[in-house]
C-alpha cells in the first residue's frame, strides 16, 4: 500500500527523544523540498493493546490536530504506517521552553517572557474556544522554532470538554503543573486546569526554576499551599466537598510580589488571576490576554529577538532546501569545530 | 461533539459535491444500477447498526461508523475492500475516536460471525471469512483514505436544540428516526448535519400534520438544500414502500457486486 512508500519519503536525520508513547526523529521530507520535519513513531503497545489496533493516544492526537489550525498549535503534516505501527509527521521545532528555561547561559528579558506567555495563552485560547482541554501543559510541551514561534504540542492527553455531567480522570497533567482541584481528585473540571499550568509556566520563566516542585501528590498540595496559602471557605468555597480533600495546617499566603520581587505589578496581577486556588475564580485565557500586562510596555519580543540555545542555532540554514547536500559534505568539520579553533590558535 | 463545525475537517474536506460523488461511483455503476448500489450501501448500514447494537453502543458511535463507511466508498470502488470487512473496521475505529472505554474488538468479531450466520444469513450465505487481524490491517487503510479526518458531526445535537426551541415534544422522536434513516442515503456526504436535522424536522412536521411554518420561515437557511435532502429521504421511503424486500432481493444484487480479484486477506487456518 501507500504506507510503505511513505516511510521512504522521510529520511531519518537524527534521534530527538523518547517519551512514554513514542520515539521522535528528525527527518527530511524528500517529497517536499527536503523540508525538515519531526517524525513521531508511536511505540507498539503490549499484546492486549495490539488487539486494539491503532494506538488510542496516537489516534487522539491525529483526530484533534486534524481539526486545529493555529500558529501556536503544532500542525500534523502526514500520517503513515500500518496496523498498530503508526508514525505522525509534524512540524520540526528546534527547541522547547524547558531547554530555554534551564539554559542559564540565556538571558530572558521581560519582553522575551511576555512573548512566550502571550503565545502560550493565544494557543490555549484557541484550544478552549474549540472546546478542547490540553491537560498536559508544561515547558517541555511548548515547542519553539528558530523564528521564535512557540507551538503547543503533544495532544496525547487532550480531550473535548463541555459535555454536561461527563466525568474525567484526574490523573492528568505532570504533577508540578497540576491544579489543586485535580490533586483533590475532582472528576469534573474545565479550562482552569490549563490556565493553572500556564500560571506555573509563567512563574517558572521568572524564577528559571520550577515554581511548585512537589515530590508526591500530597507534597504537591503542601508546596502549593506554602506559597499561595491554604484554601478557606472564603478563597475556595466548597473545597471540602472534593473527593480527595485533605485538611492542611493553615498557612498564610506569601504575597506574590514578595516571591517575584523583580516582576512588575501588571505581571503579578496576571499571575495572581491565573493561580487562584478556586478554579472558578481563575481567569480564562481570553480574560488573561485582555489584562494590562499585555498592552503595557515592554512590547513582547518579535520572533528573531528571542534567545535560542546553542544546540538549536547550529548548524545554520538547515531548514532551507538545497543546502542539505552541501551540509552533508561539511558535516565532518561540524563536529570538529573545537579542533579548528585549536588549530587557529597556533 | 464539540468544536466549531465551520472550521472542522468535516465541513472543509467532507461535504462532497454531487458531481464528484457520482463520478467516483461510475466504475461500480457499470455492474450495478444506481438503485442496486444504494441497496448494497443500505444493507451494510443495517449491518453496522446491528453490530453496534449487539455490543450496546450509543447511536452516536454507530452513526460515526456509518459515515466512515460511506466516506470510504465515496472514494473507492466496492471491489477495493470487501464491505463486510470494512463494516466492523469502521465500528472499531469509531469506538476509539468517540472515546468508548473498553476494547470490544473480539466481541465485535464474534458478532460478525453470529450476525452473518443468523440475522443476515440471507445476504451472506457463508461463514464470515475475516478475523481480527484482517480488521486491524484494514483500519489503517480506512484512516488513510479518510485523510485522517476522524471527527464527524451529526444531526442529533442540532436536532435536539431545534426541537427544544419549537417546544413540542412530539416532533423529536419521529425526527430522530428520520435522521437515523438519513444514514441510509447520501445526505451525510453531501450536506451539513444541521440542514439534515432541519429536513428531518420538516418531514416529521408534515407526517404529524403539525403546522410549524412560522418557525421554519424564520430560519435563514437554503431551502433548496432542505428540499434536496427531503428528496433523498423520500426516495428511500419510496424504495421501502414499493415492496423492496432486502431478505429476498439482496443476495442476487451482491452476486453482481464487483469484488476484489483475489481475496485481499486470506483467513488464517
Amino acid at each position: 500500500m501507500e504506507s510503505s512508500q511513505s516511510s521512504k519519503r522521510y529520511e531519518k536525520i537524527e534521534f530527538l527523544g523518547e517519551g512514554q508513547f513514542a520515539t521522535v526523529y528528525k527527518a527530511k521530507d524528500l517529497e517536499d523540498n527536503d523540508a525538515i520535519v519531526a517524525v513521531k513513531k508511536i511505540k507498539l503497545g503490549r499484546r492486549s493493546e495490539a488487539a486494539d489496533g491503532i494506538n488510542r493516544t496516537a489516534l487522539r492526537e491525529i483526530k484533534l490536530l486534524q481539526e486545529l489550525n493555529h500558529p501556536n498549535i503544532i500542525s500534523l503534516r502526514n500520517v503513515f504506517g500500518q496496523k498498530s505501527n503508526v508514525s505522525l509527521v509534524m512540524d520540526f521545532m528546534d527547541t522547547d521552553l524547558e531547554i530555554i528555561i534551564r539554559d542559564k547561559s540565556l538571558i530572558l528579558t521581560p519582553a522575551n517572557i511576555k512573548s512566550y506567555i502571550l503565545q502560550t495563552l493565544l494557543g490555549c485560547e484557541y484550544l478552549h474556544n474549540s472546546w478542547i482541554l490540553h491537560r498536559d501543559l508544561k515547558p517541555n510541551n511548548l515547542l519553539i522554532n528558530k523564528s521564535g514561534t512557540l507551538k503547543i504540542g503533544d495532544f496525547g492527553l487532550a480531550k473535548f470538554y463541555g459535555s454536561p455531567g461527563r466525568q474525567y480522570t484526574h490523573q492528568v497533567v505532570t504533577r508540578w503543573y497540576r491544579a489543586p482541584e485535580l490533586l483533590y481528585g475532582a472528576r469534573i473540571y474545565s479550562t482552569g486546569v490549563d490556565i493553572w499550568a500556564c500560571g506555573c509556566i509563567l512563574a517558572e520563566l521568572l524564577l528559571r526554576n520550577p515554581f511548585l516542585p512537589g515530590e508526591t501528590d500530597i507534597e504537591q498540595l503542601s508546596t502549593i499551599f506554602s506559597a499561595l496559602g491554604t484554601p478557606t471557605e472564603q478563597t475556595w468555597p466548597n473545597v471540602k466537598e472534593l473527593p480527595d480533600y485533605l485538611e492542611f495546617k493553615p498557612i498564610q499566603a506569601t504575597p506574590l510580589d514578595q516571591i517575584f520581587s523583580a516582576a512588575g505589578y501588571d505581571l503579578i496581577a496576571l499571575l495572581n488571576s491565573m493561580m487562584q486556588l478556586d478554579p472558578l475564580r481563575r481567569c480564562s485565557a481570553t480574560q488573561a490576554l485582555k489584562m494590562p500586562y499585555f498592552s503595557n510596555s515592554p512590547a513582547p519580543s518579535q520572533g528573531s529577538e528571542l534567545p535560542l540555545p546553542k544546540s538549536a542555532k547550529e548548524p545554520a540554514n538547515e531548514s532551507r532546501p538545497n543546502k542539505s547536500a552541501k551540509r552533508r559534505k561539511m558535516d565532518p568539520l561540524d563536529g570538529g569545530e573545537d579542533s579548528i579553533k585549536k588549530f587557529l590558535k597556533f | 461533539m464539540a468544536g466549531n463545525f465551520w472550521q472542522s475537517s468535516h465541513y472543509e474536506e467532507w461535504i462532497l459535491d454531487k458531481q464528484d460523488l457520482s463520478a467516483k461511483r461510475k466504475s461500480d455503476l457499470q455492474h450495478l444500477t444506481e438503485e442496486e448500489y444504494q441497496k448494497i450501501i443500505i444493507l451494510f448500514a443495517n449491518f453496522i447498526q446491528a453490530l453496534g447494537e449487539s455490543v450496546k453502543l450509543r447511536q452516536q458511535i454507530i452513526a460515526t461508523a456509518t459515515v466512515y463507511f460511506k466516506r470510504f466508498y465515496s472514494r473507492n470502488s466496492l471491489k477495493c475492500v470487501d464491505p463486510s470487512l470494512m463494516s466492523p473496521t469502521c465500528l472499531l475505529l469509531a469506538m476509539k475516536v468517540e472515546e468508548y472505554g473498553p476494547t470490544l474488538s473480539n466481541k465485535i468479531m464474534t458478532s460478525c460471525n453470529n450476525l452473518t450466520k443468523g440475522k443476515f444469513q440471507y445476504a451472506f450465505k457463508q461463514e464470515y471469512p475475516y478475523r481480527l487481524v484482517n480488521v486491524l490491517e484494514c483500519e489503517f487503510i480506512l484512516l488513510e483514505m479518510m485523510d485522517c479526518c476522524l471527527i464527524v458531526y451529526h444531526p442529533y445535537r442540532p436536532l435536539t436544540e431545534y426541537c427544544a426551541e419549537l417546544n413540542d415534544d412530539s416532533i423529536l422522536p419521529l425526527a430522530w428516526r428520520i435522521v437515523n434513516d438519513s444514514l441510509r442515503t447520501d445526505a451525510c456526504l453531501l450536506y451539513p448535519p444541521y440542514l439534515i436535522a432541519i429536513a428531518a424536522m420538516h418531514l416529521a412536521c408534515v407526517m404529524l400534520k403539525k403546522d410549524c411554518q412560522k418557525w421554519f420561515a424564520e430560519l435563514s437557511v437554503d431551502f433548496d438544500m432542505i428540499l434536496e435532502i427531503t428528496q433523498l429521504l423520500l426516495a428511500l421511503y419510496d424504495l421501502w414502500r414499493d415492496g423492496y424486500d432486502e431478505k429476498r432481493d439482496i443476495y442476487a444484487i451482491l452476486e453482481k457486486m464487483p469484488k476484489a480479484k483475489t481475496n485481499p486477506v486470506a483467513p488464517r487456518s
